[in-house]
């Protein structure tokens, strides 16, 4: 066979074919890792129940703050259990595909994996993303929904369809931010070769999310809020459902937030992968 | 004919910092930490045609993988041009990756847990590669390689040689036009050195793809490439046919005899008079005959030996590719530019 010495270079095909062709290669390396998680299936149950567990003791200790207190800064019990029940959805969604973002400066950049993925006719960020996933992000997002109607039921709320679509909508908005976040701590380690161990201490912040952002002195909140977007995560777009009219406004926001967030990210993961200094021999 | 492979003045370099010792050392790293360049390739220029099959040899931490990392699109060069196939790999990584196929000898790229065939299945979806092509090359695989029966294990009970042979197959399935190879044979017996040597043979026939291999054993340039590029210290030291290596290089056998009575190496010169063979001058039991390989056969030095006196036993070892690198170095060092 002859060798033409110019390769084509393939441009030619539609924004649609190349997006349609992402989402099979998505499908199938999430096929590839069941296949892989089903060799381990004991892992996968105990992983399942410890999450859930552990999500419990949680709720336990909010439900335990409030029969102490009635109101938190003027939060009612139903009120905070919502933005709680929230917060696990887009926590739920990041964590169901951010695994290899903890480990990869171990396993990728250090263990060498990143040249076989550079080595792919798929993006690379793409291909971190979705060689693994946690299936218990599932358990997340199943509790979190179901915290959600607990709340509401208490509240008396009377949510329809818009709030159902509003739902579908903040929560991977909120997603985004998460991921973003977690996206430019892993980015670092592309021109840092030393294992900061940045992300647990900032996985620790996610707690402070959880609560109603009003509760906390100024500098806090501007903190949570323009710094390390956490406000973003849970309380600004849960209050599209328990906050009022006024802030129901800035709940919109978080998609927006989650794309700035999540593209500043992609573009500093773009310039680290410019940078990447791959391992000896 | 145009060339397939355009290398000019690339080069690459990496920032290392050095560590100071103990507690003290460490801070003072954290705020002032000692920096310096490495140049790991150095102004390195080649072209390669459509179809050739180039050996890429050096000592360890020459430069061979960095190059190789630069070509394939993984590392980002400090300075210099790369095409191949008119794409600049480190630019046009996604669409580059789609003409290529790369086997490092140290890693494999199938997954780990799951059967060799799922691997092949999740890389046939990457590569869109259509189900037409993809019987053809699994039965190609299968007659060259034989590695049908391997499809259904899981990878982490393969052999290494069996290993090796699924992750050529793997990098092949989309039928690149160029083959990136990393050590190729690394810790391989002789069978499967063989085994890896012929199929590569095969497919070169076959398919026309071109080939750059790096490797430090000697064997697999001798039995493929007709063109050798010699890198050191990240520059290239030599870049030509294999014959002419050779040439240069010299007397790059060496026969080790173990006599079963002491004598001189004089008498041994005698016994292969007219045959260009060097003996180290020594006395003794065991003596050691240099040769070049193109010159004379080891089988007439051997059979003049024997016939002669009683042997106990004989080694013949060829040169080491580090001796062959250093002897170019050292030529090129002292000969200045000839």
């Amino acid at each position: 066979m002859e060798t033409p010495t110019r390769f084509a270079s393939g441009s030619d095909r539609s924004k649609v074919a190349r997006l349609a062709w992402q989402g099979r290669i998505f499908g199938a390396y999430f096929v590839q890792f069941l296949k892989m998680r089903l060799a381990y299936r004991m892992d996968f149950f105990i992983d399942t129940l410890a999450v859930g567990f552990s999500l419990l003791i949680q709720l336990a200790v909010l439900g335990v703050l409030f029969s102490k207190v009635r109101e938190l800064d003027g939060w009612s019990f139903p009120q905070v259990l919502f933005i709680y029940g929230f917060s696990l959805v887009p926590l739920g969604l990041f964590n169901l595909v951010s695994v290899n973002l903890y480990g990869f400066a171990d396993e990728y950049l250090i263990g060498g994996r990143f040249d076989r993925v550079l080595l792919r006719p798929v993006g690379s960020l793409a291909q971190v993303i979705f060689e693994s996933f946690n299936v218990s992000g599932l358990n997340e997002i199943f509790l979190g929904l179901a915290v959600m109607a607990h709340a509401s039921w208490k509240l008396g709320a009377d949510f329809g369809v818009i709030d159902l679509l509003a739902l579908l909508f903040l929560a991977p908005g909120a997603a985004l931010v998460y991921l973003g976040v977690f996206l430019a701590i892993t980015a670092v380690s592309f021109w840092v070769e030393d294992k900061m161990g940045l992300a647990p201490p900032v996985y620790n912040l996610i707690r402070f999310s959880r609560y109603p952002i009003t509760i906390y002195s100024l500098p806090v909140r501007i903190f949570l809020t323009f710094v390390l977007p956490f406000a973003w995560v849970a309380f600004y777009p849960a209050a599209w459902f328990v906050g009022g009219p006024e802030l129901a406004k800035v709940a919109l926001a978080t998609p927006l937030v989650g794309v700035v967030v999540f593209t500043g990210a992609a573009l500093m993961w773009r310039r680290g992968v410019r940078n990447y200094v791959s391992t000896g021999s | 004919m145009e060339p397939l492979i355009h290398v000019r003045d690339l080069c690459k370099d990496y920032r290392l910092t050095d560590r100071r010792e103990g507690v003290r050392g460490g801070l003072h790293d954290l705020i002032s930490p000692r920096r310096r360049l490495l140049r790991a390739v150095d102004n390195v220029s080649f072209s390669i045609a459509p179809g050739e099959m180039v050996g890429y040899i050096g000592a360890n931490g020459a430069g061979k993988s960095t190059t190789i990392k630069m070509l394939t699109g993984i590392l980002t060069p400090s300075a210099g041009e790369v095409t191949v196939g008119g794409m600049v790999p480190w630019r046009q990584r996604q669409q580059y990756t789609r003409h290529i196929g790369v086997v490092f000898g140290q890693r494999t790229q199938l997954w780990w847990d799951l059967a060799v065939v799922e691997s092949f299945r999740l890389l046939k979806k990457i590569y869109e590669v259509d189900d037409a092509t993809y019987d053809r090359q699994m039965k190609l695989f299968d007659e060259l390689l034989d590695t049908g029966k391997l499809l259904s294990q899981p990878v982490r009970k393969l052999s290494l040689g069996q290993r090796m042979r699924c992750d050529l197959a793997a990098a092949l399935l989309h039928r690149p036009r160029v083959l990136f190879l990393d050590e190729p044979t690394i810790g391989l017996d002789v069978v499967g050195k063989g085994n890896i040597r012929e199929f590569l043979r095969g497919i070169q026939e076959r398919e026309g793809v071109t080939v750059i291999l790096t490797t430090h054993d000697l064997g697999d340039i001798e039995q493929l490439c007709r063109r050798v590029i010699i890198i050191d210290q990240g520059r290239v030291h030599f870049d030509g046919e294999l014959a002419e290596l050779r040439r240069r290089v010299g007397q790059s056998v060496r026969l080790s005899v173990d006599l079963h009575e002491p004598t001189d190496s004089e008498a041994l010169a005698a016994v292969t008079a007219g045959l260009p063979v060097v003996w180290d001058a020594q006395q003794g039991l065991r003596h050691v005959a240099r040769f070049n390989r193109v010159e004379v056969r080891a089988a007439d030095v051997i059979r003049l030996v024997v016939n002669d006196r009683p042997v106990q036993d004989l080694h013949l070892a060829e040169q080491p590719i580090e001796d062959v690198v250093r002897e170019i170095y050292r030529q090129a060092a002292a000969g200045g530019d000839k």
